[in-house]
C-alpha cells in the first residue's frame, strides 16, 4: 500500500511539473471568472421572472440546475478530451528505457507500480474536475442563495468517464510503450462508438430488420463503455437531483474498466523492458 | 555465503514478428561468492546487461533459473536488500537531486529523518552535497552518473549491480568511483559490475569473468586469468633444425606464422640458458622482445579466438 501511495504521490507531482497542466488549471479559472464576472451584472430576480412569464412555472432549482449544466456539460465533454490528451503520455514515458529499469529495480511489484501511475493520474484529473465543478457550484448556489450539493456528484461521473477511457490509453501503452494508439481508440470510443451505439439503441433500432445486426449492436452496447451515457444523461439526472435513474451504463462501464486494468496489469507482469 | 547463483540461465530475444532470433545469454552457470566484486567483461553486445536484467527480473528468463542471496528472483522484496545502476538511467528532470534520492528512498521503505540522514551521507559521498537543490536537469552525464551511484546505495544494500558505471566519468570521477567501491567492500558488500573497459576492472575485481555472445568463457581471479609463464618473442637468422631439442619442462617454445619463435618460461633465467644453448650451436639471435601480458591481451584473443572458431 506504501508503494502504490509513493507512486501516486509521485504522479501527482511528475502532473504538477507538466506545463500541459498549467494550461488546464488557468482554462479553469478562466471559465470560473467568467461566471463570475457574468452573475454579477445579471440580477437574478429578473431572469426568475423571466422564466417565469414564459408560462412554466419554472423553480429556482431547476434554473439553477440548468445554469450549471449550460456552464459544465460543454466544457465537462471538451475538458475530458483535453485531459486523455495531457495525460496518455504518463504510462509510455514511465515504460522508456532508463525510467523503467530504475523503478523496477526498487521493491515495489509491477502490479503496485502500473495501479499506482494509474490511480495517480485519475486522482490528478479528479482534482482538477473537482475545483472546476466545485467552482462552477458554489458562484451559482451563492448567486441564487440556494444549495443542493446533488450537483457536486457530477464531479465523480465524469471522473468515471475519464477512468474508464485512461485504462484503455494505459493497456495500449503497455502494449505498444506509446500513447498513440490508445488514444486514438480513447477517442473513438468516446467521441463515435459509444455515441452510435446509444443513437441505435434509443432510435435506430426500429430500422434495423436483420435479427443478427440487431443482436450484435446491442451486445456491442452493453459490452463498450458507455461514455456517451455517462457525460449526457445521467449528468443530467445526477444535476436535477433526480439521482441515478438507470444504472447499467455505469455497471458496464465498470465491469469494462476492471476488465482492461486487470488485463493491463497481467500483460505487464509478464513485459520485458 | 553464495551471493549470486544461476542454472542455466539463457535469454532469446525474439523480434516482434518471431523472425529474429538473439541468443543473448546461452546457459550461464554462475557462483558469486558475497564480499566479493565480480567484474563481468565482455565486448558490447556480449550479453552483460541481459544478465543484469534477468537477475533483477526487469527481463524474464527463456529458461534457467536464478537465485540472489539464496532466495528466488521472483520475490521482489528481495530488491530491498538489492541496489542497481543501470547503463541507462533518467531521473525526472523536474526534480532535485535531493528528490530523487528520496523518491527511490522511499520506494525502498526508507522515510523521515534516517532517509533524510542518508540522502546527505550519500550526496557527501559522491561529491553532490553542493548539488542537492539543483534540478536534475541541469546535472552533467557524469554528475548524473554519480547521482546514479548514491541512488543505487539509498537502502544501504547488500549486493550491488553497477552496469557501466564509469560510463561518460572523466578519469578523476572514476577514480572516485573506484574508491567507494573498495570502501563498499570493505564493509563486505557484494559489488556486481559490468563493464567493456578491462582497466577498470583489472584495478578493483577480485574474480572476473568474460562473456562474449552469451557465453561465459573464462571465469577466475585476474591473477588467474592472466598468469602464464612470461613470454618472449624471438626472431633468429636460421630456422631451428629442431625444436624439441630446446624444450624442456621449464621452457616451451613453438614456431610462429613469420618465422619468428615464441618461447614460454617461468624466468629470464631460463630465457637465458637458452640463449647460451643457441648460441652454442651458432645461431645468430637478432632480436629478442618481451611480450606483454595483461587482462587487456589474454581477453582480446580470446575473443578473436571466438571469432575465429565461430566462423569456421
Ligand atoms: N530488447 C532486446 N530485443 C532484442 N535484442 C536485444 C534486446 N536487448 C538486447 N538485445 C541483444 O542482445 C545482445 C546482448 O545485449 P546486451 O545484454 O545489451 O549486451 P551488453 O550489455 O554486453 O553490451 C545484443 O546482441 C543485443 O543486440
Ligand atoms: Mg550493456
Amino acid at each position: 500500500m506504501n508503494n502504490i501511495f509513493q507512486i501516486i504521490q509521485f504522479t501527482i507531482r511528475e502532473a504538477l511539473a507538466r506545463k500541459v497542466f498549467i494550461f488546464f488549471g488557468a482554462i479553469i479559472l478562466f471559465v470560473l471568472v467568467g461566471t463570475l464576472l457574468v452573475f454579477g451584472l445579471v440580477d437574478i430576480n429578473t431572469l426568475t421572472s423571466a422564466a417565469n412569464q414564459s408560462g412554466q412555472n419554472i423553480m429556482t432549482r431547476e434554473i439553477v440546475s440548468s445554469l450549471e449544466l449550460l456552464i459544465v456539460t460543454p466544457l465537462a465533454n471538451l475538458g475530458l478530451l483535453l485531459a486523455i490528451f495531457s495525460s496518455a503520455s504518463f504510462i509510455p514515458i514511465m515504460l522508456e528505457k532508463g525510467n523503467i529499469d530504475l523503478l523496477l529495480s526498487k521493491p515495489i511489484s509491477r502490479a503496485q507500480l502500473l495501479l499506482g501511475k494509474y490511480f495517480g493520474v485519475v486522482l490528478f484529473v479528479f482534482l482538477n474536475i473537482f475545483f472546476f465543478v466545485f467552482g462552477v457550484w458554489l458562484i451559482i448556489s451563492i448567486k441564487f442563495s440556494y444549495w443542493d450539493a446533488s450537483f457536486l456528484t457530477l464531479a465523480f461521473v465524469i471522473t468515471f468517464a475519464f477512468a474508464v477511457l485512461y485504462a484503455l490509453i494505459m493497456l495500449f501503452g503497455v502494449i505498444t510503450k506509446n500513447s498513440i494508439l490508445g488514444m486514438m481508440i480513447a477517442y473513438l470510443i468516446f467521441l463515435i462508438i459509444s455515441p452510435l451505439l446509444l443513437l441505435y439503441k434509443e432510435k435506430l433500432n426500429e430500422f434495423v430488420t436483420s435479427e443478427l445486426i440487431d443482436t450484435i449492436l446491442v451486445g456491442f452496447y452493453f459490452i463498450v463503455p458507455q461514455t456517451a451515457e455517462l457525460m449526457g444523461r445521467i449528468m443530467i439526472d445526477l444535476a436535477m437531483g433526480k439521482g441515478i435513474i438507470n444504472f447499467q451504463p455505469i455497471i458496464t462501464s465498470l465491469l469494462f474498466l476492471i476488465f482492461i486494468l486487470g488485463f493491463s496489469v497481467s500483460l505487464f507482469r509478464r513485459k520485458d523492458f | 555465503m553464495i551471493a549470486i547463483e544461476t542454472n542455466s540461465l539463457s535469454k532469446v530475444y525474439t523480434s516482434s514478428f518471431g523472425k529474429n532470433k538473439v541468443r543473448a545469454l546461452n546457459e550461464l552457470n554462475l557462483t558469486i561468492n558475497k564480499g566479493t566484486i565480480f567484474g563481468l567483461l565482455g565486448p558490447n553486445g556480449a550479453g552483460k546487461t541481459t544478465l543484469v536484467k534477468l537477475l533483477l527480473q526487469i527481463i524474464f528468463p527463456t529458461f534457467g533459473t536464478a537465485k540472489l542471496m539464496g532466495e528466488d528472483i521472483g520475490n521482489y522484496e528481495l530488491k530491498k536488500r538489492i541496489g542497481y545502476l543501470p547503463e541507462d538511467h533518467k531521473y525526472p528532470p523536474y526534480l532535485t537531486g535531493g528528490e530523487v534520492l528520496k523518491f527511490f528512498g522511499r520506494l525502498s521503505g526508507l522515510n523521515g529523518t534516517t532517509l533524510d540522514k542518508r540522502i546527505d551521507e550519500l550526496l557527501e559521498l559522491v561529491n553532490l552535497s553542493k548539488w542537492k537543490k539543483t534540478k536534475v536537469k541541469s546535472y552533467s552525464k557524469g554528475m548524473t552518473q554519480r547521482l546514479g551511484l548514491a541512488q543505487s546505495l539509498i537502502n544501504d544494500p547488500e549486493l550491488i549491480f553497477l552496469d557501466e558505471p564509469t560510463d561518460g566519468v572523466d578519469p578523476i570521477g572514476r577514480k572516485e568511483i573506484r574508491d567507494i567501491l573498495l570502501e563498499l567492500k570493505g564493509r563486505s558488500k557484494t559489488i556486481f559490475l559490468n563493464s567493456h573497459l578491462l582497466s577498470e576492472v583489472e584495478l578493483i575485481t577480485d574474480r572476473v569473468g568474460i562473456l562474449n555472445k552469451g557465453k561465459l568463457l573464462r571465469e577466475g581471479t585476474v591473477k588467474e586469468l592472466t598468469e602464464r609463464k612470461e613470454e618472449y618473442k624471438l626472431i633468429l637468422n636460421d630456422e631451428l633444425p629442431e625444436l624439441n631439442k630446446f624444450a624442456d619442462d621449464n621452457l616451451i617454445i613453438t614456431k610462429n606464422h613469420d618465422g619468428s619463435y615464441s618461447v614460454k618460461v617461468d624466468d629470464i633465467r631460463t630465457m637465458n640458458i637458452l640463449v647460451d644453448k643457441l648460441r652454442g650451436e651458432n645461431i645468430l639471435i637478432k632480436e629478442i622482445v618481451l611480450q606483454k601480458n595483461t587482462l587487456e591481451e589474454m581477453f582480446i584473443s580470446l575473443i578473436n579466438r571466438e571469432e575465429k572458431g565461430g566462423k569456421e
